[in-house]
């Protein structure tokens, strides 16, 4: 377990080395969020006008209800992609040295989850700040802000382990890129991180249920828009399982890896 | 035990039906340079690859440093290192990140890593660009840092995977001094390579590979010797007096020589047991004799080259060509596959 935390640590230590030297990148990931805030806070402004809306977002304000869902689809981009660093690695061989490596196999998967976690975190506490400074308010507080951050993380994780999991039989970067778009798209629209629930058709609405992305978007949007709900810790308890069935299927997938 | 590995009727055939290694057995001992030789696609890598844990064979036994490669893989991978044919480095990384992560897969002591990288990087003429990114390394530089980041826990056992790949001569001869060095430090090292000059240069034991099998197996002097001698081939001068069957019929009658033949267009072949170079001044002297003049004379040593051509019917070039398109191929179908 021990030499499983210090390996997870050195193959997450390279992926975040490089990813803090991309300077271009780092760049982007500040002046994303206020262009998301900006823009689509602007334009959907209006649409808190009418009581009605108001009523289904939860709030008055359109951009406290949009917050979380930027945080998250923020997340979700960067976590979804850790697996293209796989067929990067396989490509120039690399993959091959830390198979060859007396490092517990399982702790490839999980450096390169843990690395997707801190950039999307590092992120999402952007988002955060720069929602501050756009005027929305978090009702549950500094905590509630951590629980956030906490939930983030996590979905960061069962996002970075499945595109993972996918990546150690894929070859090529466009192989995963359209599989993972495959998944993306349904599970941005069919969850409640763009429009409310309750404005959704009833087949939507069903499979925006069983969607894992609704489970982390509901109580992040609570804690933002409500405040402490007492249903979060369901909602966390659900993530917490994704998670550890995430972790056992990339475990096993990379157990038996070989160069093939 | 005095096997640093042993290999019992290894074969592997992939998930798409190539049989890469087709059943062969060998052993390494230890302190010495064992050197697989063979065209692109005969089945080095996969041997390699598997000899180390990376595929999973599909029948045969592999003994490593004493380990069981499928019974005890994690046992057998602590004690050996390997430099792929890929030159596996990051290069979005520092020359010493590079090093240093590779310390650190081995669950090496920070002052041990340390240490060892200094004299590593230093010995591969890299200490002063420890702290450059890789990206702005040459491929020469490259190769260097993987095998220095492959020795960083000095392992007893090396595996060199077409280590000098697309180098430059004196890069290569750079590279060919390490590995002696590493030798003379006790260190058993496997080397892959379709370089003739570079098994002939480096290894103690040679096995010659062709389409998945072991051709032949051993040092390569004695392989060479088994081609036969050395070979004289003679030209001579157009408007020459003498009689030059009569001075080819005496050659044939000289001790040591063993056949005369004409190639083609006026060229002549001489077939000696051995120390052809000191044939030639006699050679002439005869000529002299006969009144017959030379021309041209060239003296050849049988290479590994022949070697090969003994035992697979081709040139070592001959069967690259052949074997770059079976591989585009098989990418191309593999490809296809995912």
């Amino acid at each position: 377990m021990k030499e499983l935390i210090i390996d997870s640590y050195y193959v997450a230590w390279r992926e975040l080395k490089k990813y803090f030297r991309q300077k271009t990148r780092m760049m982007v990931t500040v002046i994303q969020p206020f262009l998301w805030l900006a823009l689509m806070g602007n334009a959907m402004s209006g649409l808190t006008n009418n009581p009605m809306a108001a009523q289904f977002l939860g709030t008055g304000n359109y951009l406290t209800f949009m917050t979380p869902g930027i945080i998250l689809m923020t997340v979700m981009f960067t976590s979804i992609f850790s697996g293209t660093t796989v067929v990067w690695d396989r490509r120039f061989g690399y993959l091959d040295k830390l198979l060859a490596a007396p490092i517990k196999r399982g702790a490839i998967p999980f450096g390169k989850m843990f690395a997707a976690a801190v950039q999307g975190l590092f992120q999402a506490v952007v988002i955060i700040i720069v929602a501050l400074l756009f005027g929305v308010r978090f009702q549950s507080g500094f905590l509630g802000i951590l629980m956030i951050l906490l939930i983030a993380g996590l979905l960061s994780f069962i996002l970075a382990g499945f595109s993972l999991a996918l990546s150690v039989k894929i070859k090529t970067i466009e192989t995963l890129m359209s599989l993972i778009n495959l998944f993306m798209m349904p599970l941005m629209f069919a969850s409640n991180a763009l429009f409310p629930l309750k404005v959704m058709p009833k087949w939507l609405q069903v499979i925006a249920k069983i969607n894992p992305i609704t489970y982390a978007i509901m109580p992040m949007r609570d804690l933002t828009v409500k405040g402490w709900a007492y249903n979060i810790w369901i909602y966390l308890l659900v993530i917490l399982v994704i998670d550890a069935v995430v972790m056992l299927w990339t475990n096993t997938v990379f157990k038996n890896a070989t160069a093939e | 035990m005095n096997e640093a590995i042993i290999v019992d009727n290894l074969k592997k055939t992939y998930s798409n039906g190539v049989e890469a290694v087709k059943g062969i057995s060998f052993s390494v001992h230890y302190g010495e340079i064992f050197g697989f030789l063979g065209p692109n696609g005969a089945g080095k890598s996969t041997t390699i690859k598997t000899v180390i844990g990376l595929l999973k064979p599909t029948s045969g036994k592999i003994i490593l440093d004493g380990y069981d490669v499928q019974k005890e893989p994690y046992k057998a991978r602590l004690s050996k290192g390997y430099a792929s044919q890929e030159t596996a480095v990051d290069d979005r990384l520092t020359a010493y990140e590079n090093v240093y992560l590779q310390g650190k897969f081995f669950h090496m002591k920070e002052e041990d890593i340390k240490k060892n990288a200094e004299e590593l990087l230093k010995m591969f003429n890299l200490w002063e660009r420890r702290n450059d990114l890789v990206e702005t390394f040459s491929g020469g530089m490259m190769k260097r840092l993987d095998i220095a980041a492959a020795l960083i826990h000095r392992p007893r056992i090396l595996f060199l995977d077409e280590p000098t790949l697309g180098l430059d001569i004196q890069t290569r001869a750079a590279i060919w001094e390490y590995i002696r060095k590493f030798k003379e430090n006790g260190m058993t090292i496997f080397l892959t390579t379709h370089y003739l000059e570079e098994a002939d240069a480096l290894c103690d034991r040679v096995a010659i590979i062709d389409q998945g099998k072991i051709m032949a197996l051993d040092k390569p002097g004695v392989l060479k010797s088994e081609i036969g001698g050395d070979l004289i081939t003679l030209t001579f001068s157009e408007n020459t007096n003498g009689d030059i069957k009569d001075f080819l019929e005496a050659v044939k009658e000289k001790e040591g020589v063993k056949s005369v033949s004409e190639m083609k267009n006026g060229i002549y072949s001489i077939v000696v047991e051995k120390n052809g170079d000191k044939m030639i001044p006699e050679l002439f002297a005869l000529a002299s004799k006969f009144n017959v003049g030379i021309s041209s004379v060239r003296l050849k040593r049988p290479t590994l080259d022949d070697v090969y051509m003994k035992y697979t019917g081709r040139t070592i070039r001959e069967a690259e060509s052949s074997r770059d398109e079976n591989a585009k191929n098989r990418l191309i179908t593999r490809r296809m596959k995912r």
